[in-house]
């Protein structure tokens, strides 16, 4: 069996405790919260690890309730939103099974509950899953294969071998959670960093540099992450495709925002965007304001899929041909559109009602 | 690493591997199937090694090293989960349940019984951690007092557990069978 | 469905004999076992897909503190091969690695993690060759020779056979169809990895525990590379977790455990990672085929003309046998007027392939079952009545000799049609929406051990113990497909006991006669009638003690249900252990001996290479499969699959469907999923070989259950198992193969059902979306071209 190499264990007992250790310890200290992610990587050696912060001891960083929240993000309302605050570690289990999620997000819970396995969902955590390490065909490996490869920008070479002579790593951002979450405006509570509490659009989350591609800083930890509900005219969904039908990771991965207004019979577009993940180490968050104004309807959904194809172009970096994932995603955005048209702001009475 | 046909081979040494005897090793206390256990666990110990290779528990399989086949489904708070991914270090004070925990008094679980008859096991690997996933699909049920079961929720609850001998057939059924036989 | 003789156990609904302990944790399988001062073992593996090896020092790696011992291939560096005809692997290479993965030395150690860390320490330098990754580049390289001493350059094995006239039979037909189809690969991935476990006592026995589906050619190999008599090497096989051929060779890690038990005077375990599985592989052949078929005008079969390149990997392992299936299987269930094929198996840098269930015949299969099904479009005739028209029929021999005797396949085909409701629905569905037909045959067990020998191929002891028990002791190979209950079931009905009452002891090359395993798909038929054979005798000596005590004939006792009973006079009965009883008194200590031959008579021709391939009974399927394809993603979705299989006689109808239903999973996935895919050599311009960059030669792309993608529960059809029998008279109440046979008409089916649904030909598989995609692009251009009188591009 693959074993893992020797490390320390320790349960930090408070957020403070957890923090200051990871502070002190740096990049020898590794959070440890759903590991489903985590241990994999320390299996195979991709990651290493000296000590394992173990989160079971916080119960304080699960959990799911309904805040007022000034508003973030996009919007410009100015009147208190309504959010809900997800926990960071609340496993993927509970969110996507979660009443309040399911009514308020329910574009939230059922991305939720594509990732990986049953088995998965019952450990892995949310702020797991938007941390979920970057990924690629050279990386996700065994050390046989990447010592035969000849190692590469993040294992323990210098090439890369998705970008012939690329000095940066290109491995993808592999988490289902980002893209949707991105759509719904989400904001991370953090802690722990040189400058305290803060708080940071998802959006912003992410850089481009495949080996580190969080902006969390050094002992800096997410403590929640915030949810704006959505008003009824503000339509979101996810769409991910990998060759099964469960246990995979994203190859295609796109999130939908469409931002509405209606009118007697017709709706149109106010504002939304577009969230790609599985392309690079950073989702690529694609605005619709060319298309203000236009119908909801077929043509426009044809037209945001050309625009993903556009707009996106997947690399070599995951295990399925990139060309076809191109493809695929365009017919996948063309179809969150189709889909939100079929659901549509009327079909949302419960969230009127809200 | 190092000394291998340096010439060809570019990029830095991978880290090397220390020897075990360095390892961290505590006292984990926790409920293995309804009884107190207290156990020497190294830290860097999945829970599936302690239960194989400690306790001496076999009967939870193991498949793929890292997550990807279920084999090693464990009930933790009554919850499947993969057992080769969890430090076992983390079950400190819970409840672990494995498929020697199905089944009471030499008497077998309405599942295994299922199974049997069903033809649901063939070479029977994946079979405990199918178990243990069909057996929280099935309690989940009951604790929120479904009264139907059908073929879709059944597959859903055992995707995470891949089995390579029966194209699961029988084992949905045999899922099934077992929900009728006791609800 | 003829009325079932009035059989006890036989046919009946009967659970797995040893199941209960599967289900409940019990059953150990081989990394469940545990010896007091146990060593653990790990491998070195090349990272290099093709290199000398120039020295190797394991002296960092012994000193590491933990290290018991470590092995090297000059302590066993004798040449073997499953097939030994072409013995070309050693247990640790000595000289040369030829895939990346290829094993070159072990440590032992206090624990995996400190044998793992040891293996960092051994310092190899390699002097790196180029690597041949495609097999027809590696036909072509004169220079560079993957095995020296072979006399063929790369070609492992060449196989030509021709009956007939065919080139005249090609010219005479009047639809002619020509095809390219490409089988690129694909893996075992039973769930449990392999694992050995050697325990030397103190008299110099060797006992190795290994997941393994051939105990008696695993004893062999280990007493010839060890250099032990056989007597002094015993081998267990466990509880097997799945092996679909994956289990059925020697492996390193087998010699390893050996030889460091040997060393360090203590039991060594090894337990491969799953990388190592996927590395070891043994799996189907990616091939290459042209196939030409010949019709007439109503669609007879007058010609099929075949020419396959085989990419062997790095070792023969059953590649010759595989070279030769992959033709001769090929000529039931239909009438070929004349028949041809050359195969050629090439070595290539790459992991060795070997046997998966369907051995050599799946690939060819599903370019044939294509092709008739092109013809049937080119005919404008229903694909089912094309092959009507070509039926083989019961009793018949084979355009290449093969004596066929019962065939179900007429009940196969009725019934897949009945049962899919084929005639009113297929070409009637929306488009997207689409039905295929296949199908195929397959051996129950080859007629020729795979060494020369006269001696038996299965042998059965039985002992009836005077509680009315009886002990059954077998050399067959239980890997989950049940052949354990197979023979209870048989020894049950003889004897008249119930299935609990027999305690089989199998695989154990100490207690149990030799059986060569479970491959083939040969242990239900021969120890099947090994079975009959043991069990047969002792009924009759029971039979006759009763009749004796009664004064009756014997052939008026009957035994059943724990009893003996008068069959004119049912209220005279005993049990069963009086019976026994009585007999023990008669003749003493009641034990049989039952053996099998494959009957050389009539089974097949006398050409050279004639005798391969050829079985003493042959199993039919017919399977139709439903798919969905949507034309935007090209997601193809298969639906459903009706599977009808002719297995002859059903022992455990329970277990004859679980070998259809986990066959038609099996032959889906390798449909639409499966590529077991190494990534191809890498010479850059100046020819040099390339040993880093993107396309590095021979890297297994996919050595996890994450990237190499076996379907879950979500991913895999609903699957409709129907049991045809036509008994046939060689198999143990008439019973054939269940196993493998009901693989091969799923990919075909598969196929033609999305021509059916799209109207496309993906001729290479897998049936991925992309190529789906691509298909239809193609059609559409050809479309546009057609009615728009549009240029070529």
């Amino acid at each position: 069996m693959l074993r893992l190499r020797a490390l320390a264990f320790e349960r930090p007992t408070s957020v403070q405790d957890l923090t200051e250790r990871l502070t002190q310890q740096g990049d020898a200290a590794r959070l440890l919260a759903g590991g489903t992610d985590l241990m994999p990587n320390l299996k195979l050696g991709t990651v290493q690890a000296a000590t394992l912060l173990s989160l079971s001891a916080l119960p304080s960083l699960s959990g799911i309730r309904r805040v007022e929240a000034a508003p973030l993000g996009s919007h410009d309302a100015a009147t208190p939103q309504q959010a809900l605050e997800l926990g960071a570690a609340t496993t993927l289990d509970v969110i996507a099974n979660h009443p309040l999620v399911q009514r308020e997000l329910p574009a939230l819970a059922a991305a939720v509950a594509r990732i990986a396995s049953p088995q998965i969902r019952n450990r892995a955590t949310l702020a797991g899953n938007l941390c979920v390490d970057t990924r690629c065909r050279y990386i996700n490996q065994s050390e046989l294969f990447r010592v035969a490869l000849g190692g590469c920008l993040k294992s323990h070479g210098s090439e890369c071998h998705v970008v012939p002579g690329g000095q940066n790593c290109v491995a993808a951002l592999s988490c289902d959670t980002a893209p949707v979450l991105i759509a719904l405006d989400a904001v991370l509570a953090l802690t722990g960093g040189a400058d305290g509490d803060r708080t940071l659009p998802l959006a912003d989350f992410y850089n481009t540099d495949g080996l580190s591609h969080t902006n969390l800083r050094r002992g800096e930890v997410i403590v929640a992450v915030r949810v704006p509900v959505q008003r009824p005219d503000v339509l979101v969904t996810y769409r991910k495709w990998a060759r099964r039908h469960s246990i995979d990771f994203p190859l295609v991965s796109v999130a939908l925002r469409l931002e509405t207004e209606t009118h007697g019979e017709t709706t149109r577009l106010t504002g939304g965007q577009l969230v790609v993940g599985a392309l690079g180490p950073r989702p690529r968050i694609v605005q619709l304001k060319a298309f203000v104004g236009r119908d909801l309807d077929a043509t426009l959904a044809t037209a945001l899929g050309a625009l993903a194809v556009k707009r996106c172009r997947p690399l070599p970096n995951l295990p399925y041909d990139e060309t076809y994932r191109r493809r695929r995603l365009g017919v996948e955005t063309q179809r969150a559109v189709m889909a939100l048209i079929v659901m549509g702001p009327a079909a949302l009475p419960a969230r009127h009602g809200a | 690493m190092d000394n291998r046909d340096v010439e060809t081979t570019p990029g830095r040494p991978l880290p090397p591997r220390a020897p075990a005897e360095v390892a961290q090793t505590s006292l984990l206390r926790f409920v293995l199937n309804g009884e107190p256990v207290i156990v020497a666990s190294p830290a860097h110990w999945s829970l599936l090694e302690v239960l194989r290779y400690q306790l001496r528990l076999t009967g939870t399989k193991q498949g793929c090293d890292k997550g990807d086949c279920g084999a090693c489904t464990v009930l933790l708070d009554g919850r499947p989960i993969n057992s080769c991914l969890l430090l076992a270090l983390e079950v400190e004070g819970r409840a672990v349940q494995t498929v020697e925990g199905l089944g009471v008094g030499g008497t077998p679980h309405a599942l295994q019984r299922s199974f049997d008859r069903a033809g649901a096991a063939q070479c029977g690997f994946c079979t405990p951690g199918m178990l243990m996933s069909a057996e929280a699909l099935l309690e989940g049920k009951r604790a929120r007092g479904d009264t139907t079961i059908d073929t879709a929720e059944i597959a859903e609850a055992l995707s995470g557990n891949l089995c390579r001998c029966t194209g699961y057939t029988k084992i949905l059924s045999a899922v099934a069978d077992a929900w009728r036989a006791t609800s | 469905m003829s009325a079932a003789p009035p059989y006890t156990h036989v046919g009946g609904d009967h659970a797995k004999l040893d199941a209960a302990d599967r289900l409940t944790g019990v059953a150990a399988f081989a990394d469940d076992l545990t010896l007091p001062r146990m060593l653990h073992a790990k491998i070195l593996r090349s990272p290099h897909a093709h290199a000398r090896i120039v020295t190797i020092d394991v002296s960092r790696a012994e000193a590491l503190p933990g290290v018991l011992a470590t092995v090297l291939g000059a302590e066993m560096p004798a040449t073997y091969g499953v097939i030994p005809w072409t013995p070309d692997e050693q247990a640790l290479a000595t000289d040369k690695v030829r895939y990346v993965g290829d094993a070159l030395a072990a440590v032992a150690a206090v624990d995996e993690e400190t044998a793992t860390a040891a293996l960092a320490l051994i310092d190899v330098v390699y002097e790196v060759l180029p690597a041949l990754c495609d097999p027809r580049a590696a036909m072509a390289n004169q220079d560079v020779l993957i095995h020296e001493q072979n006399r063929h350059g790369n070609v492992s094995k060449r196989v030509k056979l021709a009956f007939g006239d065919v080139d005249e039979a090609l010219a005479s037909g009047v639809h002619r169809i020509s095809g390219h189809y490409e089988y690129p690969g694909s893996t075992h991935a039973a769930l449990e990895p392999h694992c050995a476990l050697a325990h030397v006592e103190s008299n110099g026995l060797l006992t190795i525990w290994s997941a393994t589906q051939v105990p008696h050619y695993l004893h062999r190999e280990l007493s010839r590379v060890l250099g032990l008599p056989t007597w002094k090497v015993r081998v267990i096989q466990p509880p097997v977790g799945g092996a679909f051929g994956g289990k059925s060779e020697p492996f390193d890690l087998e010699f390893v455990v050996a030889k460091l038990a040997q060393k360090t005077g203590r039991p060594v375990k090894c337990l491969y990672t799953r990388e190592e599985v996927f590395l070891a592989h043994r799996g189907r052949h990616p091939f290459s085929m042209d196939y030409e078929l010949a019709l007439d005008a109503e669609g007879h079969i007058l010609a099929v003309d075949g020419h396959t390149v085989l990419d062997g990997g790095a070792y023969s392992s059953f590649g010759l046998v595989t070279t030769y299936y992959s033709g001769q299987l090929l000529c039931s269930p239909y009438t070929f007027g004349t028949y041809r094929f050359q195969s050629t198996r090439v070595y290539t840098n790459k992991p060795a392939c070997g046997p998966k269930r369907g051995h050599g015949s799946v690939q060819p299969r599903f370019a044939i079952e294509v092709q008739l099904d092109k013809g049937a479009a080119l005919l404008g005739i229903d694909p089912i009545a094309l092959r009507r028209r070509n039926l083989l029929g019961a009793d018949s021999r084979t355009v290449n000799g093969f004596h066929v005797g019962s065939n179900g396949f007429a009940e196969c085909l009725d019934q897949v049609e009945l049962h899919s409701g084929w005639r009113t629905r297929r070409g009637k569905l929306p488009y997207g929406r689409g039905l295929g037909v296949a199908g195929s045959t397959y051996i129950s067990g080859t007629n020729y051990c795979i060494y020369p020998t006269d001696l038996p191929q299965a042998a059965v002891q039985i002992c009836l113990d005077r509680s009315g028990r009886v002990r059954l002791f077998t050399g067959a190979s239980d890997i989950g497909q049940g052949s354990n209950t197979t023979l209870a079931v048989i020894a049950a009905e003889h004897l008249g006991v119930e299935l609990e009452d027999v305690r089989v002891v199998a695989a154990d090359t100490d207690l149990c006669p030799v059986d060569l395993g479970a491959y083939s798909s040969r242990q239900t038929l021969m120890a099947g009638n090994a079975c009959v054979m043991a069990a047969s005798k002792l009924a009759k000596e029971v039979r006759k003690a009763v009749a004796e005590a009664w004064g009756c004939s014997a052939k008026l006792v009957t035994l059943a249900s724990r009893r003996a009973q008068r069959i004119d006079d049912p209220a005279t009965f005993m049990s069963i252990q009086d019976a026994f009883q009585l007999a023990e008194v008669a003749i003493g200590t009641l034990g049989s001996v039952g053996h099998y031959q494959t009957p050389r008579e009539g089974v097949h021709s006398d050409y050279r290479g004639g005798t391969i391939g050829a079985s003493p009974a042959y199993s039919f399927s017919a399977h139709v499969a439903e798919v969905e394809v949507d034309t935007d993603t090209g997601d193809v979705t298969v639906l459903r699959v009706w599977a009808a299989h002719d297995c002859g006689r059903a022992l455990s109808p329970v277990l004859v469907e679980g070998q259809i239903e986990g066959s038609v999973y099996m032959g889906v996935a390798e449909a639409v999923m499966e590529h077991h895919y190494v990534m191809p050599t890498g010479l850059n311009g100046d020819g040099n070989p390339r040993n880093s960059g993107p396309g590095v030669a021979g890297l297994l792309a996919a050595s996890s259950l994450l990237d190499y993608p076996i379907p879950t529960t979500l991913d895999t059809p609903e699957i409709h198992a129907i049991i045809v029998e036509a008994p046939d008279p060689r198999g143990p109440f008439g019973a054939k193969e269940a196993g493998e046979g009901p693989l091969h008409p799923a990919i075909p089916a598969v196929a033609n059902a999305v021509f059916d649904a799209i109207g496309i030909r993906i001729d290479a598989l897998p049936i991925t979306p992309e190529k789906v995609l691509a298909a239809l692009d193609a059609q559409a251009a050809a479309a546009a071209d057609r009615h728009g009188g549009r240029a070529h591009a």
